[in-house]
């Protein structure tokens, strides 16, 4: 299954600056981790000890991974998985 | 028509607002946190829109780097060298003379907080960084008022609106903020004035809607925009109140409001310096904050602490998030700097 990946901004220095990048798996975890293969450095900004971030959600087609089945979500060909952190400024 | 709503004319032949929703305004408190680059933009649409009594919280000065984004604010109150709040009340007064516009200067904290908020109807997020939004969030959810929450930096930006217990609160959908280095700050990231003024005008627009009367039409999506890469979404939060194990609206700890969580600030005796305590879970990443800082001059670390120098301070900033701030032995000064550069 591949899956397009937003990237954030503050992020976007891992993946060579693009603001969108594929990834394949057949679950929300698994993409991450094939993300983490093509993009090295993004695995830190994403997990701590194993666990995602505790400022970092995760939106499979706009749905928040929370109230599906969090990293085990599965996903399917052309799902879209966006990182969004926390936005502090004002 | 009763000639004192004329100047609301247009906004009440609009179908949703009419005579009886502009009366509602004309009746309400709003308590506004932050009259910065997303408050200067709520205060001018709520005025302009004849919300009756409008409280401006904020204990910054002008500086020539805010006139680009912050709406209100021009050159001669640089030279007069007046406070956000004060400005802004005075720009507000021209404007609309009608309404009651209450200027507060003070750094908004948890001593002071309920004090500020107790009478408003709702409480609007013009602030800049996430330990003001969970004071917000634990007071309106403690009093049970209604708020929304904005943030921008960059060309993104985010939104969503809080009625406690009715939908998930901002602890719901973020359980910590981002740890300092790495959302970046307005300071170390930069932000386009058009991200502000959208994510500031989905607010205006959701004040109205509970103001007038019309909780019904608000937003329960998390409204996400980077409008530089052409990304818009909604994303959907609603399940998370029945999902997240929240400890501010599910087990009602009020973390921040009790001071268990948040900032403390004492200053050294005799230095001309400030210690800022950040009480925070997690270590910070020294290489994430360098290279956030390293557009403003030179940073060094180590294992054990990270220093640089801005705007004539020095930081000494350690692991656990406590930094000394060399410079100033003004308390407010010192959590402002440790806002802008480091954040929370």
């Amino acid at each position: 299954m591949t899956v397009r990946i937003q990237i954030p901004t503050p992020m976007r220095q891992h993946t060579e600056g693009q603001a969108t990048v594929e990834a394949s798996g057949g679950s929300v975890q698994a993409v991450l981790e094939d993300l983490a293969k093509k993009y090295p450095g993004i695995s830190q900004r994403i997990f701590e000890n194993g666990q995602v971030r505790r400022f970092v959600n995760l939106y499979l087609n706009d749905e928040d991974v929370r109230y599906l089945d969090n990293l085990n979500t599965p996903v399917k060909d052309g799902d879209e998985l966006s990182i969004i952190p926390a936005v502090a400024g004002g | 028509m009763d000639s004192s709503l004329e100047r609301y004319s247009r906004q009440m032949r609009f179908y949703g607002m009419g005579e009886a929703g502009q009366k509602k305004l004309l009746d309400s408190h709003v308590t506004l946190c932050g009259c910065g680059a997303l408050g200067t933009v709520l205060a001018n649409s709520l005025v302009r829109a004849g919300v009756g009594h409008v409280r401006v919280v904020d204990r910054d000065f002008i500086e020539p780097s805010n006139l680009q984004r912050q709406v209100l604010f021009d050159e001669q109150d640089i030279t007069q060298n007046l406070p956000k709040a004060e400005a802004a009340a005075r720009k507000l007064g021209i404007i609309n003379s009608s309404v009651h516009v209450e200027p507060v200067v003070a750094d908004i904290d948890r001593t002071n907080i309920l004090e500020l908020c107790r009478d408003a109807d709702l409480i609007l997020d013009g602030t800049d960084n996430f330990e003001i939004r969970y004071l917000i969030n634990d007071v309106a959810v403690k009093l049970n008022k209604p708020w929304v929450y904005g943030g921008s930096i960059g060309s993104h930006g985010q939104t969503m609106t809080i009625l406690p217990g009715e939908t998930p609160c901002l602890r719901c959908v973020f359980e910590a903020a981002p740890a300092p280095g790495e959302a970046g700050t307005c300071e170390t990231a930069g932000v386009l004035s058009p991200t502000v003024s959208i994510i500031a005008s989905y607010q205006a627009v959701e004040a109205l809607k509970i103001l007038s009367g019309h909780r019904e039409q608000i937003n329960r999506d998390l409204i996400y925009v980077d409008i530089w890469e052409n990304i818009q979404k909604r994303i959907k939060i609603a399940k998370l109140k029945d999902t997240v194990d929240c400890p501010c609206c599910k087990h009602r700890k009020f973390e921040w409001l009790e001071g268990e969580q948040g900032t403390q600030t004492t200053s050294l005796c005799g230095r001309n310096a400030v210690q800022v305590a950040h009480r925070r879970s997690d270590k910070l990443n020294f290489e994430d904050l360098a290279r956030h800082l390293e557009t403003l001059g030179e940073v060094s670390y180590n294992r054990f602490l990270l220093k640089f120098n801005v705007d004539g301070h020095e930081f000494t900033v350690f692991p656990d998030g406590r930094a000394i701030i060399k410079g100033t032995s003004d308390l407010d000064k010192a959590r402002t700097l440790y806002a802008k550069y480091v954040g929370h």
